[in-house]
């Protein structure tokens, strides 16, 4: 009987299945079967899933922390609207400029602070995002200070103009795109250094795998992909106030990998949604529920690295098993 | 970098008065040797003799303080190592494998090994984030390179398991496996009889031979295990707290007055060795 | 001149307050081998432990601090005894990421228990104003400037010429070792984090009259702690006591005479730099991996 669906292991296959199902949230929605609410809050978190993945291949492959992911993504939303808004370029050259732009600075920021040993990551990149974070409340003309920056849907090709149904649908492609790049990369030769950098820095040198380097391309990676998730951000949610790109956001994309799993393609879209989604959908009707979320994602990082440190993704994997055995020893 | 000055006939490595010291205690001292074409050489000396130093600096791991390392490398030009990042020698044809084993456990077994060829791809990072045809064939092409060593290590059924939970054997040739990979001229083996039982011991000694006959390159064996170095090795070096003791075949260095006391621990002048 | 010397009294003060962050950081770092995220955080709580019963129980405010002192105490050991004594397995980097997990829980707890509205908390000294050679420094500076360098003298002298220092040194250098010659290393690691939530809430009512008592109270002084421990070096105690001053100092300078906006975002990116040349900080040195 397993045989029969052995089509159904292509990873290709699976990717696309998958981005059919997310797609369906609007006609679910449309029917009343979701709220039309579910489809800003599923967006958003497929947003930050994005993010999230560029942080997972950072963190999860190349054993490298960064604080910065907010930073670099609100700096791209800001770059995104001023571009669109002020300057009146067009939606793909404003997303090539947010994307080079966070990306050039970020390798510069890698350059400095990769130099530095690896347990000072972590400081080096909090002290960016302190940087960044006082430019987007100081640069008024940019990023329209406290008081926060506007963008409107995105106008594809000069003709097809988005709304949120149809932005919606952007974004699964996007996402849907990304984990299968991310998938071939990782699964390659740059996967297997990232790897290697990170089980051994001394066997990976011995291989040939160039540290500064391959640290470098990570940390590129990582930018690119929070870049990417800012100009989606910006133009999905259609505002951007500095607030929202504090270090409590960065903790959030830590909070996702970690929780879904690390170095898992599908653990960081489930991570995504149990930080953004779950609480957003089902604890908002408690008191102090921001609070008590957050507790949650705190208490649920701490649980998930001492007791079970591959992620939740592997719950399903888990529980099967056991089932399994259970079955076997009945027999 | 062509350094046609030095004479590397028939050598594939050459040491010169290679020294290096750790906050003022030398841990090589002037250490000169050379290793020939498609030999086994033995580099020994009891615990401490600075032997793992020595190497460490071979590969660039260290950069030594003084001294000269001309390495023949694939293309048959002669290179001086100090020259080059530690990154860039398995390139050139010099491979090691680790004391105590340094594998990826999170991966299986033949991407560990794959690892090993990292150099020898060409594709580039967007050809392989698109799988363009060229980057799949190269990678399929690698994989079955990768495949047949471990077939000639007799291991290829474990191939897509991860090496987490391995036992010990085999990791010790998986390690193995990812240095054959590269096409070495030169390998150096950090201990690899360390933790093996004596038929795994055995079994290794024969392996080394036949690897050297079979892909012509030469190996250089730091090792402990005394029966294994005698067995296998076509010339030694014994050095003794950094700095040269005796060299030749095993049988003269087992008959060398200096290796026996350095071994055995018979008190010797104090003065001579600072 | 006198003012200067008046930007260089107010970096004395603002250096203390850096090292007694710093302080509670590598006690923790050398003794647990954690980069400890959460000390800002829970000098914060316990910082709104303090205010609430000045505020709320009238208590007068030594008393208050008296009572934050005992909660950084408790805090501190429950932190050691329920999350850090089980991720002994865990890498460095998950290690941070626990501590960053535990900043998350501080800062969903606070606002429940304490409410969000901004508290304000008086200085220890309430008036007064003394002048040395024309510059002017309040007698609760002068006395946060004393105090700190008071503490931290204490610590040394206890690191250094005490039992309980010595058993300190012992396991910072190497716990197992000294887990072998009987030092009681998981003692030490519970009274390291203690410490560092005493240094915490000193630092958080010394920083609270500045401002107000808010979730963000200590986050740039996390921030300058953390690069002080940096700038200073993870080897040494007092290397990061040495890199607060100095950023306590240059930062004052900077907001001053450069720019009183970005004052404290170029030393940021001076220090970086500067790592760059000297990645293992003013104090320490590179360390030579075995392979």
């Amino acid at each position: 009987m397993k045989t029969k669906f052995n089509w159904l292991r292509n990873p290709y296959l699976q990717f696309l299945l998958f981005g059919l199902l997310l797609a369906m949230v609007p006609v679910l929605a449309k029917v009343g079967i979701f709220k039309v609410s579910y489809i800003t809050t599923l967006g958003g978190a497929f947003i930050f899933a994005i993010a999230a993945l560029g942080l997972n291949i950072l963190l999860g492959y190349s054993g490298l922390i960064s604080l910065g992911t907010a930073g670099f993504m609100g700096l791209a939303a800001y770059l995104s609207a001023y571009a669109t808004m002020d300057l009146n370029l067009p939606f793909e050259v404003a997303i090539f400029l947010a994307i080079l732009i966070p990306t050039l600075i970020g390798v510069l920021v890698g350059l400095v602070s990769l130099k530095i040993e690896g347990i000072y990551l972590a400081i080096a990149t909090l002290a960016v995002s302190e940087v960044m974070r006082k430019t987007f409340e100081e640069f008024d003309f940019f990023t329209g200070g406290f008081s926060g920056k506007t963008a409107n849907y995105p106008t594809l090709f000069g003709i097809f103009t988005l709304d949120r149904a149809t932005m919606y649908y952007f974004i699964v492609f996007v996402l849907i795109a990304i984990m299968i790049l991310t998938h071939n990369m990782v699964n390659g030769r740059l996967g297997r250094a990232l790897n290697a950098m990170r089980g051994s820095e001394a066997a990976s040198q011995a291989m040939g795998v160039n540290l500064m380097k391959h640290r470098l391309i990570a940390f590129a990676l990582a930018t690119i992909y929070a870049s990417i998730a800012g100009v989606l951000y910006v133009h999905f949610i259609k505002y951007s106030y500095p607030s929202i790109w504090s270090l409590k956001l960065s903790l959030d994309f830590l909070a996702m990998i970690i929780i879904g799993g690390l170095r898992s393609i599908y653990g960081t879209l489930l991570g995504a949604v149990i930080v953004f989604a779950v609480p957003d959908l089902f604890l908002k009707q408690l008191p102090y529920f921001s609070q008590v979320s957050y507790i949650l994602n705190g208490i649920l990082i701490i649980l998930v690295i001492i007791f079970y440190p591959h992620g939740l993704i592997y719950a399903g994997h888990d529980i099967k098993r056991a089932f399994n055995k259970l079955r076997k020893g009945a027999k | 970098m062509q350094n046609n000055q030095v004479d590397m006939n028939g050598l594939v490595l050459r040491i010169e008065e290679l020294s290096i010291a750790f906050g003022g205690l030398k841990a090589v001292d002037s250490l000169s040797f050379e290793i020939k074409e498609n030999e086994v050489f033995g580099l020994i000396g009891p615990n401490g003799a600075g032997k793992t130093t020595a190497f460490n600096c071979i590969t660039q791991f260290y950069k030594p303080d003084s001294g000269a390392i001309y390495f023949k490398d694939r293309k048959g030009q002669t290179q001086n190592l100090l020259d080059h990042n530690v990154h860039e020698i398995i390139k050139l044809g010099l491979v090691r494998t680790f004391q105590n084993v340094e594998l990826i456990r999170e991966l299986s077994i033949i991407d560990n090994v794959l690892i090993g060829a990292h150099t020898d791809f060409e594709a580039t990072i967007f050809s392989q984030a698109f799988r363009l045809p060229k980057a799949v064939r190269e990678e399929r092409e690698m994989r079955a390179k990768a495949y047949k060593i471990l077939e000639t290590l007799g291991i290829e059924d474990r191939a897509n398991l991860p090496v987490g939970g391995q036992p010990y054997g085999i990791l010790k040739k998986v390690e193995f496996a990812r240095s054959l990979i590269s096409d070495p001229k030169l390998i150096i083996l950090d201990e690899p009889a360390a933790g093996l039982n004596d038929v795994e011991t055995i079994e290794l000694a024969s392996r080394i031979r036949k690897i050297r006959d079979e892909l012509g390159c030469s190996i250089l064996l730091v090792e402990h295990d005394m029966r294994l170095v005698m067995d296998v090795c076509d010339r030694i070096c014994a050095i003794s707290f950094g700095k040269f003791l005796a060299k030749g075949t095993p049988k003269e260095i087992k008959e060398n007055k200096a290796v026996q006391v350095a071994y055995l621990g018979i008190e010797v002048d104090h003065d001579t060795k600072q | 001149m006198s003012t200067f010397l008046q930007v260089i009294f107010r970096s004395l003060e603002t250096g203390s307050l850096y090292a007694l962050a710093s302080l509670g950081i590598i006690i923790v770092f050398r003794t647990s081998n954690i980069t400890n995220f959460s000390q800002g955080a829970v000098a914060m709580f316990n910082t709104f432990v303090v205010t609430y019963f000045f505020n709320s129980m009238g208590w007068p405010l030594w008393m208050a601090i008296i009572a934050g002192v005992i909660s950084a105490i408790i805090v501190g050991l429950l932190i050691d005894l329920v999350i850090i004594r089980h991720t002994k397995k865990v890498s460095p980097v998950a290690k941070q990421i626990v501590t960053l997990g535990m900043v998350m829980i501080v800062l969903g707890i606070a606002p429940m228990l304490f409410g969000v509205d901004p508290l304000r908390l008086p200085r220890l000294i309430e008036d007064g104003n003394i002048s040395i050679l024309g510059a002017d420094i309040s007698y609760n500076g002068l006395f946060n400037i004393v105090f700190g360098i008071a503490i931290m003298a204490t610590l040394f002298y206890i690191l250094q010429k005490t039992k309980v220092g010595l058993a300190v040194r012992a396991t910072a250098s190497n716990e197992y070792t000294a887990k072998l010659m009987g030092v009681p290393t998981k003692t030490v690691t519970m009274g390291a984090w203690a410490v560092a939530g005493i240094l915490g809430v000193l630092s958080g009512v010394m920083a609270a009259p500045m401002t107000s008592v808010t979730l963000g109270l200590m986050d740039e002084i996390q921030i300058n702690a953390l690069i002080a421990v940096v700038l200073g070096g993870f080897q040494t105690f007092y290397g990061p006591v040495i890199g607060a001053y100095v950023i306590g100092i240059s930062r004052n300078l900077l907001l001053y005479y450069g720019s009183s906006v970005w004052g404290g975002q170029i030393l940021y990116i001076l220090i970086l730099v500067f790592l760059v040349f000297r990645p293992y900080g003013l104090i320490g040195k590179k360390i030579i991996k075995k392979v």
